[in-house]
């Protein structure tokens, strides 16, 4: 039992690591630095590194979601979390969803638009990725809040 | 909202402002759920 819980927490940090800090990555390097590559190197980014960024990112977040899920039914306290009576952890666990809900429904479907992996309109590409980066930003924004609430369940700040 | 996410300064302020609201909500939803006699305990333990 203390094995499954130790091993189901980490493999819980491990991919949550590797989630937001490609969420990360792309908000606080990849982003801001599109304007400055010049237009004949920009293939390198939106053929090659973002597709490959995209795939670590949305998968890390489902198994964040995963094993977080069942790291707190495992413990008991799911439930109680979802229904915020336990709120330092409820709060965190719900800003977790809606992030990973983002990534997989409205990020990546609109990333593939933006990088050309599905056919759309060439009208619908700058539409399609200024909505992914917005969504971006939400959870670059959520990311705060939430590591907080995950802290504070193991060291509670009030 | 669509100004303060074009900005990642910006951003990352809301994220801060965002967590002190959840900070002061997780402690109403403690205060809310916490009995009189234990809130007389819990006040006395904080003022020992």
């Amino acid at each position: 039992m203390e094995m499954e819980l130790f091993l189901i927490r980490y493999l819980h940090v491990i991919s949550g690591i590797m989630w937001i800090g490609l969420l990360w990555y792309f908000n606080f390097v990849q982003i801001p630095s599109m304007p400055k590559i010049p237009d004949e190197q920009k293939p390198a980014i939106g053929k090659v590194i973002a597709p490959e960024a995209l795939f670590w990112f949305r998968w890390s977040a489902f198994f964040t979601v995963l094993f977080g899920l069942a790291l707190a039914w495992r413990n008991g306290y799911l439930v109680e979390a979802l229904m915020l009576e336990q709120p330092n952890i409820g709060f965190g666990m719900w800003l977790g969803l809606i992030m990973a809900f983002n990534v997989w429904f409205v990020i990546w479907p609109n990333q593939k638009i933006a990088l050309g992996i599905v056919e759309a309109a060439a009208d619908a590409k700058p539409a399609s990725a200024r909505k992914a980066m917005l969504f971006s930003r939400t959870n670059t924004m959520l990311s705060i809040p939430m590591l907080a609430s995950m802290i504070s369940a193991q060291n509670p700040i009030i | 909202m669509g100004k303060i996410l074009e900005s990642l300064p910006l951003t990352i302020v809301a994220g801060i402002v965002l967590t002190v609201i959840m900070i002061i909500a997780t402690e109403a939803i403690y205060d809310s759920q916490i009995s009189a006699p234990e809130r007389a305990v819990s006040d006395m333990m904080n003022n020992m």
